[in-house]
């Protein structure tokens, strides 16, 4: 081809030719996808460990689906109905909780952005719905991360009697209608 | 710890020691706290990101996974070429293309049922080597094998007429509840002569916990 003449398809020397994109997502679209992921299961689990363990479920069963060039929406649905069984499939383990109990957990809807503010707020939502005591034991213990014994004394108590108004506040909070 | 509040505040204190969490028994009320337990502890740690060694972990995953592309179900089938289902303990579902054999008249297809989801159907130590165990998942039936940790299914409905099989411990097959046909753990079938088609394989899979489940229906 001469310098400075269209080529066969018109082009211009120089144009910028956009390459097909690849069908399958590259990795890190899909780890993004994973950390949606993460954070949600986390946010119900509490815990490293598990959470990364649910997720790690989560991904292998999506591997297929990931290699099929699905568009990012499909692929987060997928990856959400996936972590709804497999949270579903973790509470029946640890603690035989039927799919009656599992209600929220499995008929979450598919988040459309990260986890943020909106989380702590429902949790504060939660708490102010509680009587004084129970709030406060809650928010000490949880929030604050202080010890029983720390409580305790915060609250004028003992150690005792924490541990029994922990356990209350926390059946009345799981008692609180808020969609968490 | 037999207390109700010692049971429960020991959980509280493995999360917010960022334990996992742990059964230590206990009634709806008290598993329902557990559970309000998990989000507060969450809570108090905001949004979470991955950790950067364990997301590197996913992403080797990721990648190693097979580079080919992907031959979906249907074409694997039209293809003649079977799934194969294997479960491994400690991991997960482990799948591996497997070619037919020639001579089989038709390869056992998989079970691919829509909307399907992982049912729990027995733990790992309710298996007997050598000896089939008939469970369901909804609507999916299935015997399984297990074969030191790793565990196989096949259809529990015959593929000559849609009766249920039984387990023959006695010769080690598969009963046509029926007629007198007979088929392997694999799922092929007892009679050189004359053989019935394979029987479908059924997907399963270990969990870490030991546990077993089937991809069946709600």
């Amino acid at each position: 081809m001469e310098h400075g003449r269209p080529d066969q398809l018109g082009r211009e020397p120089g144009a910028v030719v956009e390459l097909p994109a690849s069908a399958a997502p590259p990795v890190d679209v899909a780890l993004e996808e994973l950390e949606f992921v993460y954070a949600y299961i986390f946010a119900r689990v509490g815990n490293r460990a598990d959470a990364e363990d649910l997720t790690q479920q989560v991904a292998l069963k999506a591997i297929p689906r990931l290699r099929e060039g699905a568009p990012a929406s499909a692929i987060r649905g997928y990856l959400f109905a996936t972590a709804r069984s497999v949270l579903g499939g973790f509470w029946s383990r640890r603690l035989g909780l039927s799919e009656a109990e599992l209600h929220e957990d499995l008929a979450m809807a598919v988040p459309q952005a990260p986890p943020s503010q909106e989380r702590a707020d429902t949790v504060q939502g939660i708490l102010a719905e509680l009587s004084d005591n129970y709030r406060r034991v809650l928010e000490l213990r949880f929030l604050h991360g202080y010890s029983l014994k720390e409580v305790a004394a915060e609250m004028n108590s003992t150690v005792g009697a924490v541990k029994v108004m922990q356990l209350r506040a926390l059946r009345a909070a799981a008692k609180v209608k808020v969609d968490l | 710890m037999n207390k109700p509040e010692s049971r429960v505040d020991k959980i509280v204190s493995d999360l917010l020691h960022g334990r996992r969490l742990r059964l230590r028994g206990g009634d709806a009320e008290e598993k329902a706290a557990i559970v309000t337990a998990a989000r507060l502890a969450a809570a108090r740690q905001g949004p979470q990101r991955m950790n950067p060694a364990f997301r590197k972990r996913l992403e080797q995953a990721l990648e190693s996974a097979p580079k080919e592309p992907w031959m979906t179900r249907r074409a694997a089938l039209v293809a003649g070429v079977g799934l194969a289902a294997t479960a491994v303990a400690g991991g997960l579902v482990g799948r591996a293309l497997e070619p037919a054999a020639a001579t089989k008249r038709v390869a056992g297809g998989l079970v691919n049922p829509i909307n399907g989801r992982w049912v729990d159907v027995a733990a790992m130590s309710d298996l007997v080597e050598g000896q089939g165990k008939h469970v369901t998942a909804g609507g999916v039936g299935a015997f399984l094998f297990r074969r030191g940790d790793t565990v196989s299914a096949v259809t529990s409905i015959c593929t000559h007429l849609p009766c249920e099989l039984r387990w023959n411990g006695g010769n080690a097959v598969l009963d046509c509840s029926c007629h007198p046909a007979s088929f392997m753990p694999d799922g092929t079938s007892t009679d050189p002569t004359y053989p019935l088609p394979t029987l479908n394989k059924v997907q399963v899979r270990v969990t870490t916990a030991g546990r077993v489940e089937v991809l069946g229906t709600a």
